[in-house]
């Protein structure tokens, strides 16, 4: 860099203290618990899974077993296996993306509710629909957006439809159930960091001529990255890994990988394939993971000064 | 001086009332007028409304009742961010993701003032307040007292009519906040601006203020120049709180208030006879215990100066003051 020689130039009488990067290393903090997440539940079953789809066979259990490219050239060779990858990532962005939207709101009004009673509803409200269970909760949105569910039929009886809507057996179905079953996640991420947030920041930004838009965006949303990092990353590996809901809302319609990884160690007992696609998925998504992480990184140090 | 405000102005409280959630008045009935150019503090014991105060004129808090003016500006209903005063907070409330430049040129980005503007003018704040070649830090990488500039600067740097500060200096250790009050004084006359300030230290309320409110639960006990509060103490509060007083209680709940330092020791026979109790040197005093007849006490405070007796625990002692030292205390 070009200031290769301030140090030596500038002894300080001024006490220099530690020097950091705030908006990167707060990040990573926040980062910490699902990194945490990451390693206990993937890096273990991933060695396996890594380690197979490099092999012909299982060694545990045959013999002559060697080691073949032949798992990764039958995904690149059928657009079927890019497809399903595409549309897991597509599902996953969408949730995650949804579920920020719906999330932070809800977020911000929990984490700036000072009374008891009123955080206590808040929180109860957001933590109920986790204690019935993924496949209770899917039920719940198939009675709901069927063809002949309640929303359907009430359109169709008030006539403001003459034939039903397909709300679900399609990736329509499948985010709005997985959205649900996430929010509460990106939620109690973000409350936690919102809550964080000093208010006399937002106040000193509206004493200063900021408006209450002006302080959300300079203040409030900037220092509010490292939840929407984390939960983001959250809901989305939890969305890119869902299997029950794609399988129960997406019908034909939908084919994502853990599906078809499933198909492969259910049904075709073809581990290796079922490693191979499980590695792709995992590559792809630590990729997407890296850009956003970048692209907030960059949006959490700010406009230069004007 | 190209920071100067754009002109002092005025503020004044007209029977401002606020409770919170329907319970005690924080703040009852206060009424007060800053003049321009003012320093002026509200001093008083934890509790009693300063920041509930300070907090309604700059709009933080809606006033139940009671009217707020600046200039001739009526800005009770006028919203935080259009009343165009400087805030200082007592944590300072940096911006913690954005460095020291950036944080003294929000108020003027908002603002829209043009860019190279902006930079000249953060230059001549930061300059101001001794904080130049600290621009590219982040509030983090900065001590206490250099956040409490920062903070400083990026509430002068609009050039605000009105500057209000909530115990700005309450973090700092006691040399470093001796020195800001008077760097906070001399910035406050070069720059001309009225500034309320907020405190619950009476030796800083007293050296830095041209005029005082003290107040107690709610409600102003007293308005007037250091002085005047010192010298003159209205009620028993005001006598109490500020300084050390002897309180000698007369008939009808009224009492009589004396100084220390006003009481003048000499051979029994005088206004009050006592015995000394207990003697502590001050260094530049010493300060007397001195046991009444009646079983009161009183404080007396003797400069160790010039002549005088050594005086030592159980000497017999008269003790007499000028009558205009000694104050009527309303009931
Ligand atoms: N947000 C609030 N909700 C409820 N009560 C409050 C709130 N803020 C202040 N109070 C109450 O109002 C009264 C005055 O508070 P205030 O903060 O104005 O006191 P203060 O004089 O600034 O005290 P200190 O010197 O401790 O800062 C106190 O009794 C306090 O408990
Ligand atoms: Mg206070």
């Amino acid at each position: 860099m070009a200031d290769l020689s301030a140090p030596a130039l500038s002894v300080p009488a001024a006490p220099v203290l530690s020097p950091r990067r705030p908006a990167v290393s707060a990040i990573a903090w926040a980062v910490g618990p699902a990194l945490l997440l990451f390693v206990v539940f993937f890096i273990l079953p991933f060695g396996v899974m890594a380690l197979l789809s490099v092999l012909t066979g299982n060694p545990a259990i045959q013999s002559g077993v060697t080691f073949t490219a032949q798992h990764y050239e039958r995904f690149f060779e059928d657009s079927l296996y890019f497809e399903a990858l595409v549309a897991t990532l597509r599902i996953g962005a969408i949730t995650t993306v949804a579920s920020l939207v719906i999330g932070y709101p809800l977020a911000h009004l929990m984490a700036r509710t000072h009374s008891r009673i009123g955080h206590a509803l808040l929180l109860m409200a957001v933590i109920a629909p986790m204690l019935t269970g993924i496949v209770v909760r899917t039920f719940a949105w198939m009675t709901l957006l069927q063809d002949r569910g309640v929303i359907n039929t009430t359109l169709l009886s008030w006539g403001l439809i003459s034939s039903p809507l397909k709300l679900m057996y399609n990736e329509f179905g499948t985010i709005v159930a997985l959205v649900h079953i996430y929010v509460p996640f990106m939620v109690l991420t973000l409350t936690g960091v919102i809550g964080r947030i000093d208010e006399r920041l937002e106040q000193a930004a509206r004493s200063l001529g900021a408006n209450r838009t002006r302080t959300f965006l300079e203040v409030t949303l900037p220092l509010s990255l490292p939840g929407i990092l984390a939960g983001s990353l959250l809901v989305f590996a939890l969305s890119i890994s869902a299997y029950v809901t794609p399988f129960l809302m997406g019908g034909t319609d939908v084919l994502t990988l853990p599906m078809l990884i499933y198909q492969q160690v259910g049904a075709s007992f073809n581990l290796g394939f079922a490693g191979a696609l499980g590695v792709v998925l995992l590559a792809v998504s630590l990729i997407v993971i890296i850009a956003y992480n970048n692209v907030l990184g960059r949006f959490a140090g700010g406009e230069k000064m004007a | 001086m190209d920071q100067s405000a754009s002109s002092p102005a005025s503020i004044g409280l007209d029977a401002v009332s606020k409770s919170y959630d329907g319970r005690v008045r924080a703040v009852d009935a206060v009424s007060l007028d800053v003049k321009p150019g003012e320093f002026f503090s509200l001093l008083g014991p934890s509790g009693c409304g300063k920041t509930t105060t300070l907090r309604m004129i700059a709009g933080f808090e809606t006033v139940d009742t009671g009217r707020i003016r600046v200039g001739d500006r009526d800005v009770t209903d006028v919203p935080v961010h259009k009343r165009d005063m400087g805030m200082v907070f007592q944590s300072y409330a940096l911006f913690p993701h954005r460095t020291v430049a950036e944080n003294v040129a929000f108020g003027l980005r908002m603002r829209k003032v043009p860019k190279a503007e902006i930079e000249e003018r953060v230059r001549a704040a930061l300059a101001l307040v001794a904080l130049t070649g600290f621009e590219d830090r982040r509030p983090g990488q900065l001590s206490g007292g250099q956040q409490q500039r920062v903070a400083l600067a990026r509430a002068i740097v609009i050039r605000p009519p009105v500057l209000l500060c909530d115990e700005p200096l309450g973090a700092l250790d006691r040399k470093l906040r001796q020195q800001m009050q008077f760097e906070l004084k001399q910035l406050q006359k070069e720059l001309g601006v009225t500034l309320v300030f907020v405190t619950h230290d009476q030796e800083e309320a007293l050296a830095m203020s041209d005029r005082i409110a003290v107040m107690n639960a709610g409600r102003i006990e007293q308005i007037g120049t250091p002085t005047e509060i010192y010298d003159r103490p209205r009620t028993r509060f005001v006598a109490d709180f500020i300084g050390e007083i002897n309180l000698i209680e007369r008939p009808g709940g009224k009492a009589l208030a004396v100084r220390p330092e006003k009481i003048v020791l000499g051979a029994p026979g005088a206004v009050l006879d006592g015995t000394i109790d207990s003697a502590s040197f001050l260094g530049g005093q010493t300060l007397y215990r001195v046991a009444l007849s009646d079983g009161r006490q009183m404080l007396v405070k003797e400069t160790n100066a010039g002549e005088r007796p050594v005086r030592s625990v159980g000497d017999k002692v008269g003790l007499a003051w000028a009558a205009a030292d000694g104050v009527e205390l309303e009931a």
